[in-house]
């Protein structure tokens, strides 16, 4: 039992210091800043990590399979669009609408997948790419207004608490639950670290890079599209610009969750402590009044901080 | 002509490769804008095209230094906001207008040297370095300038940006500069580090230096181009630079830069800039949201970075 127990602390070292940092920042606000440590704003805090969590799981396999995801800012706008556009009187409980919008967000992240795992093209650049493409469509079908949008679905989504927890935070549990068992579970999860660590190598021994790509891109937009759902259940309106915070916080959360930004090393695990730790700061900025630049300037500095756990180049 | 002379004018051409489509489809929109717009022919049309397209050149060529290094740096919006607010906030000071214009170029160096130092000698990935250096970067900008304010001198704008062609006399030395940089070693090991690194260091190649000198050439390159956006505006603002991160690495990638450094060319990068910059002004005359132009630079990307993967798998087929 301590063997397995090892075994697991030193595999996910770099993830379990993102909770100890958590941990340490929960406990000296909560301590110095009355009103930080009650249950409401904890809860709080997770429920905007949800948020970051979700499009952080795609964020991370993409990460882990050796690529990165651009375009997840631009499909959360979409699904946040999309969903107000397609709803319909006859479809009460709002369910249709939201399938349609995450089929919708699942098939961009499928053109990515297409466009990186056959035709070869650079994942940096194939969503790059796809991420001004759709900046420019949102902007030619949507213009600036907001549009607004309420369903039975989303009302329960932004009120409904079971045992005191947000439905929100279950619905990120749930995801991060078959996630964690996809990546260290099960076959093609093990695959993603193998290609992340090495493609050539993959390739040769038989693994199905190409199917893996398209999945890992579709999963991306599927998390993306369900994190737009989740913005959409608290905001109540969709509009432009909507998810643009949403992709530097997510590649930020993966990177302070240990996650090799290099590919082929790291864990969801510590995705949703890098997601807590990135909410936890922005509202310890926020509690001690600080502006917009000193906001900005603590998260870069806190970046900057943790970058002995994501992985270092070779050394020539 | 020596045999020297020869290889290097071989050499030269061979880094044309994979450039001829950007090339003719410059070529073709040039010719659709000339044709839409016989105006800009004239001295003080095209000197007021050139000022619109200078930042986004400066920055491009910027990207394009750290990127044939094997690098990517996503802190060039903020290094331009940056760049634009201190402009704008030291020369009414006790500085004056050339110890502004020093003072900027010189914290674009300082800057590019510590993103340089935790890439090149920390060996941390330039992609995180980046991204954290662009929210301290923001950070700065922010409190130093909080809304768009400040000034620069008339003096200034006019000689930058009035209807003098001293723009495109700056381009010419920036392409200048860069020939003569790449003459050096230091200049030549920077695509040598690029392409392979390791190699690099058994020819004798320094290879943390090259890489730091990269970093601390694009810093000063950025903040040149916060310090000409200021002056086209008068003021400084510090988020003027938004949206220059992204057409940075779209005009390198569109000119055949790669992300796994040392290939590519500056003059293919130049052209991507160009083409973009181009793209917009004819949207403009087409009446044409100016929203399409995203929709157009992406597709953009996508066919000329694929259409050689795309012919590779016909081929495969046959």
């Amino acid at each position: 039992m301590t063997g397995a127990l090892r075994r697991f602390a030193a595999s996910y070292a770099r993830s379990l210091v993102a909770y100890g940092v958590v941990a340490l920042l929960w406990v000296v606000a909560s301590w110095s800043l009355p009103g930080f440590g009650v249950y409401p704003h904890l809860r709080y805090i997770v429920e905007l990590a949800a948020v970051i969590g979700l499009v952080g799981v795609g964020q991370t396999i993409a990460v882990i399979g050796g690529g990165i995801d651009l375009a997840v800012s631009a499909i959360i706008t979409v699904t946040a669009l999309v969903l107000p556009m397609v709803s319909f009187e006859a479809d009460v409980s709002g369910l249709g609408a939201i399938a349609l919008s995450l089929a919708v967000a699942c098939a961009i992240g499928a053109v990515n997948g297409l466009g990186i795992g056959y035709l070869g093209l650079p994942p940096l650049i194939m969503t790059l790419a796809m991420a001004t493409i759709l900046q420019g469509l949102l902007v030619l079908i949507a213009g600036g207004s907001a549009i607004s949008v309420s369903n039975a679905t989303l009302d329960w989504i932004g009120t409904t608490h079971v045992l005191t927890i947000s439905a929100s935070i279950l619905i990120w549990l749930a995801v991060a639950a078959v996630c964690l068992f996809w990546l260290h579970g099960t076959r093609s999860g093990a695959l993603i670290f193998a290609i992340g660590t090495n493609p050539l190598a993959s390739r040769l021994s038989g693994v199905p890079i190409r199917r893996l790509t398209l999945a890992t891109y579709v999963i991306s937009g599927l998390c993306a599209g369900l994190a737009g759902l989740l913005l959409l259940s608290m905001n109540g309106q969709g509009y432009v610009g909507i998810g643009d915070p949403y992709l530097l916080s997510s590649i930020a959360a993966v990177v302070l969750g240990g996650t090799s930004i290099l590919g082929g090393g790291g864990s969801y695990l510590g995705t949703i402590a890098g997601a807590v730790l990135l909410v936890s700061m922005t509202a310890l900025i926020t509690v001690i009044n600080a502006s917009e630049g000193w906001r900005s300037l603590i998260l870069g500095g806190l970046i900057l901080g943790m970058l002995p756990l994501s992985g270092r180049d070779p050394s020539r | 002509m020596s045999s020297g002379a020869r290889l290097y004018g071989r050499i030269q051409w061979r880094r044309n490769d994979g450039l001829g489509g950007l090339f003719v489809v410059l070529a073709l929109f040039a010719f659709v804008y000339v044709i839409l717009f016989p105006g800009i022919l004239g001295l003080n049309a095209a000197s007021k095209f050139v000022q619109g397209w200078f930042p986004t050149a400066l920055v491009a060529a910027a990207e394009t230094i750290v990127m044939l290094t094997g690098g990517i740096d996503l802190s060039v919006g903020a290094m331009v906001s940056l760049g634009s607010v201190v402009a704008a906030s030291t020369m009414q000071g006790p500085l004056g207008l050339f110890g502004g214009v020093l003072a900027t170029l010189a914290l674009g160096g300082v800057v590019g040297a510590a993103v340089g130092a935790f890439v090149a000698i920390g060996r941390y990935p330039a992609i995180i370095v980046t991204l954290a250096f662009s929210f301290v970067l923001r950070g700065v900008a922010l409190l130093l300038m909080p809304r768009p304010g400040g000034f620069v001198p008339a003096s200034l704008s006019d000689f930058l940006a009035g209807v003098y062609p001293t723009t495109a006399a700056l381009l010419v030395l920036l392409v200048v500069l860069w020939k003569l940089f790449q003459a050096t070693p230091l200049g030549a090991g920077l695509i040598a580090v690029g392409d392979n690194a390791e190699g690099a260091y058994r020819s004798g190649v320094n290879v943390a230096a090259a890489r730091l000198s990269a970093y601390v050439a694009s810093g000063a390159l950025q903040a040149c181009a916060g310090l000409y956006m200021a002056a086209q505006t008068g003021s400084g603002d510090p988020l003027i630079g938004e949206p220059m991160t992204l057409a940075a690495i779209s005009a390198a990638v569109l000119g055949g830069v790669g992300f796994l450094g040392g290939q590519g060319a500056m003059r293919g990068a130049l052209a991507g800039s160009l083409l973009m910059s181009i793209l917009i002004n004819v949207m403009f005359f087409l009446r044409l949201p100016l929203v399409a132009q995203y929709i157009m630079q992406g597709l953009i990307i996508v066919v000329t970075i694929a259409l050689p993967s795309v012919r590779a798998a016909f081929r495969r087929m046959r």
